[in-house]
């Protein structure tokens, strides 16, 4: 049999068109970004980063392009990343992975830079501690958020409670959530995502925290879960749910209704974070809201978890000096008042909490208060722990709240814990 | 002897570009992937040589083997959906008619969107607030009040059954039409002129002369299945306590969120191993069944 000469020729053309296109797209794309720096940031951080990062490219020559990466692909796309040497000049993550990368050298040290930086020394404690590694520092503070407790003033009043005293315990909390549930089928006492492990570690495990508690282990040797906290701030969930005070898709919610169902205005009492302000009053400006910090189990205690992203700049960045003078200059007045507090973001210098754009609304100043009362975890394995869909952290809640096993539930996850901390 | 050599070489010319492809492509990663397997390797680097100690840890790890039992129910419950549907379609929507053309288009247009799309797409649906699909069960008074779809493990296994039958459904249609057609009309008619009525035809007549590319679209549709991905990570995220994870899924949890790319490896040559053996038993029972 002989081959047609003819199809080897349209293979043969159909190669080299191949080839060319992708030459001729490779070489495209790297004109096209030459003269830019490369930013990462994870969507939830998104919204804040780009006021800070509008602002700088209004004023600097070197623009940086900003691309959002989904919240759970973050650490596989850095990781994979810098092994491949196919990184940003800089990124903005989640601050609870610092001490995963700072201890596999995914940093670059900024120490110098930063410890000379007069802004630097005014950066929130929590932001300095997490950014630490064996006396270096890797990142700073860039778009912080807290926790706080959000209650709804209308279902308030609506249900005979004073709109002006928001709850001071977890049990307040209870007692209220059973009186605005009395409201109509739809409305509800209090809302938390049942099935989103990141949720709540940001809102319910401040209320464990602010009891005395404390819920993840440092290494091996350390003790998870610790204190009457968890148990009774288990329990009040429990009894909230059973009584039908949560909406029932509570229970499935990984996450997607965490911010939204609030706004629905059908939610009394939820646990949020202070993104949720800046939310609020650009979809429903005429919601009347309060906002407190996250209590314990007794008058006083309160708690927050400092969450938000930390800016730093992966090793391998091409633009170092410019990344490097980005890092100082988010840190100046200039850029926390103008591109943070402008848009009702949080400056990571809490001096700055006063200032003239939060002074009209007390709301945001409490949310700015809440990170000096707050905590931040600093482990390795934060994601085995919490941030995963099948953590000890999100087991213990489901099987505590939903199953109603809480003492059973505590200790199968203190066990899992301390297992995940040995590693 | 001397142009069958130069035939030869002719035809290892042609088929060396593909070669090439599935070198670099498939049998390079697979190697490397092996490799990895045999070490403690972490998704932040580092990593030494460990022997079989991952596959002798997979042997014990119970939540893979339930990832594992629940892609195969996932498998065997979603696969004969998928097939018996198709094919159903593929005999009412045969003729080339216009309106049989437009409803196979109907069909199959699910099929040229994004698996994580239609996930998407469905997971806000299946909504138990905002979702159109409770909506359209409680007017139809099949539901007395909205469902979390997602709450159970069996609910949400259903959920992505009926959103995944959505997606594919029309793929196989497409396979069984075009096999179907090519049946010589000879035969059919032969059938008709000797009284077999429609459905011993089907039975008897088309089902048995499309039997290959029934094996074919079943095996791709299994394959897919024990592969099952995108469409569990976006609907139910594992949830509820990881009950609806599937294997694959589970290798992603170990490889890219405990960092664990050592043991995510070996997980992944396992699953590989499964597939292959299933894959070549399903082709040999239906290769010996075409033989008697």
């Amino acid at each position: 049999m002989i081959y047609p000469r003819r199809k080897s020729m349209t293979i043969r053309t159909t190669c080299a068109a191949l080839a060319a296109f992708l030459i001729g797209s490779t070489a495209l794309a790297t004109n096209a970004f030459a003269d830019n720096l490369t930013m990462w940031v994870r969507a939830s951080g998104t919204n804040a980063a780009a006021h800070l990062v509008d602002l700088w490219n209004s004023n600097h020559s070197d623009k940086i392009e900003l691309t959002t990466i989904p919240d759970t692909q973050m650490v596989t796309k850095l990781a994979t990343g810098v092994q491949a040497k196919e990184v940003p000049d800089l990124v903005s993550f989640d601050l609870i992975y610092m001490p995963d990368f700072m201890r596999a050298g995914f940093l670059e040290d900024l120490t110098a830079e930063l410890k000379a930086d007069p802004n630097f020394a005014s950066v929130a404690k929590a932001y300095i501690d997490i950014a630490t590694y064996q006396g270096k520092l890797y990142g700073a503070g860039f778009t912080p958020d807290v926790s706080i407790l959000v209650w709804n003033k209308d279902l308030f009043k609506q249900a005979g409670l004073d709109p002006d005293k928001p709850p001071r315990t977890i049990g307040e909390i209870h007692e209220d959530a059973k009186k605005i549930r009395a409201l109509g089928p739809d409305v509800y006492g209090f809302y938390f995502s049942g099935a989103c492990p990141g949720c709540n570690i940001f809102t319910t495990s401040p209320m464990m925290v602010a009891a005395g508690s404390k819920i993840l282990p440092a290494n091996g040797n350390d003790d998870a879960l610790t204190g009457d906290g968890v148990k009774q701030v288990l329990e009040t969930f429990k009894e909230m749910w059973s009584e039908g005070l949560i909406p029932k898709n509570a229970q499935a919610d990984s996450g997607a209704n965490f911010s939204s169902i609030f706004k629905s205005g059908k939610i009394g009492i939820q646990g949020t974070g202070g993104f949720l302000l800046a939310e609020i009053k650009h979809d429903v400006p005429n919601m009347n809201f309060g906002v407190t910090f996250l209590p314990g189990v007794k008058e006083g205690q309160v708690s927050s978890f400092v969450g938000g992203d930390v800016v730093a700049i992966p090793k391998g960045s091409k633009h170092l000096a410019i990344a490097k003078a980005f890092i100082a200059w988010e840190l100046t007045d200039e850029a926390q008042l103008e591109g943070l507090a402008k848009n009702n973001i949080l400056p990571s210098r809490p001096a700055l909490a006063d200032n003239k754009y939060f002074a009209a609304d007390p709301r945001v100043v409490v949310t700015a208060k809440a990170i000096g009362v707050g905590y931040v975890p600093w482990v390795y394995h934060f994601a085995d722990m919490v941030n995963s869909d099948s953590s000890p952290w999100i087991n213990m809640l489901q099987r505590a709240i939903f199953d109603g096993d809480v003492d059973g539930a505590i200790t199968e996850a203190r066990q899992k814990m301390k297992d995940i901390a040995s590693e | 002897m001397r142009a069958r050599r130069s035939r030869q070489s002719q035809g290892w010319l042609f088929i060396g570009p593909a070669l090439l492809f599935v070198a670099v492509f498939v049998l390079v990663p697979l190697g490397q992937l092996v490799i990895t397997s045999l070490t403690d390797r972490s998704l932040l680097g580092g990593g030494r040589f460990v022997g079989f100690e991952n596959y002798l840890r997979i042997w014990r790890d119970a939540s893979f083997w339930r990832a594992l039992a629940f892609t195969a129910k996932y498998t065997i419950i979603l696969t004969p959906i998928l097939m018996g549907l198709g094919y159903a379609l593929a005999l009412l929507t045969l003729d080339n008619t216009p309106l049989k053309r437009l409803t196979r288009t109907i069909v199959f247009l699910p099929v040229i969107i994004g698996l994580s799309s239609s996930s998407l797409l469905w997971f806000w649906l299946l909504d138990e607030q905002v979702g159109l699909f409770n909506k359209l069960l409680v007017d139809l008074h099949l539901l007395k009040e909205p469902i979390v779809w997602f709450v159970t493990a069996d609910l949400a296994f259903w959920a992505v059954v009926i959103s995944i039958t959505w997606k594919v459904v029309g793929f196989g249609m497409v396979l069984f039409v075009s096999g179907i057609q090519s049946i010589n009309p000879d035969i059919i008619e032969a059938a008709i002129m000797d009284g077999a009525s429609y459905w011993s035809r089907a039975r008897r007549v088309i089902l048995p002369l499309t039997r290959r590319i029934l094996l074919l679209t079943t095996l791709v549709s299994a394959i897919g299945s024990m592969l099952a991905f995108d469409q569990f990570y976006i609907m139910t995220s594992g949830a509820p306590r990881g009950q609806t994870f599937t294997a694959v899924y589970w290798i992603y949890q170990n490889s890219f969120v405990s960092f664990k790319l050592g043991y995510g490896s070996a997980l992944s040559v396992v699953l590989t191993l499964i597939i292959l053996v299933f894959s070549a038993l399903q082709i040999a029972l239906t290769m010996r069944s075409e033989a008697t």
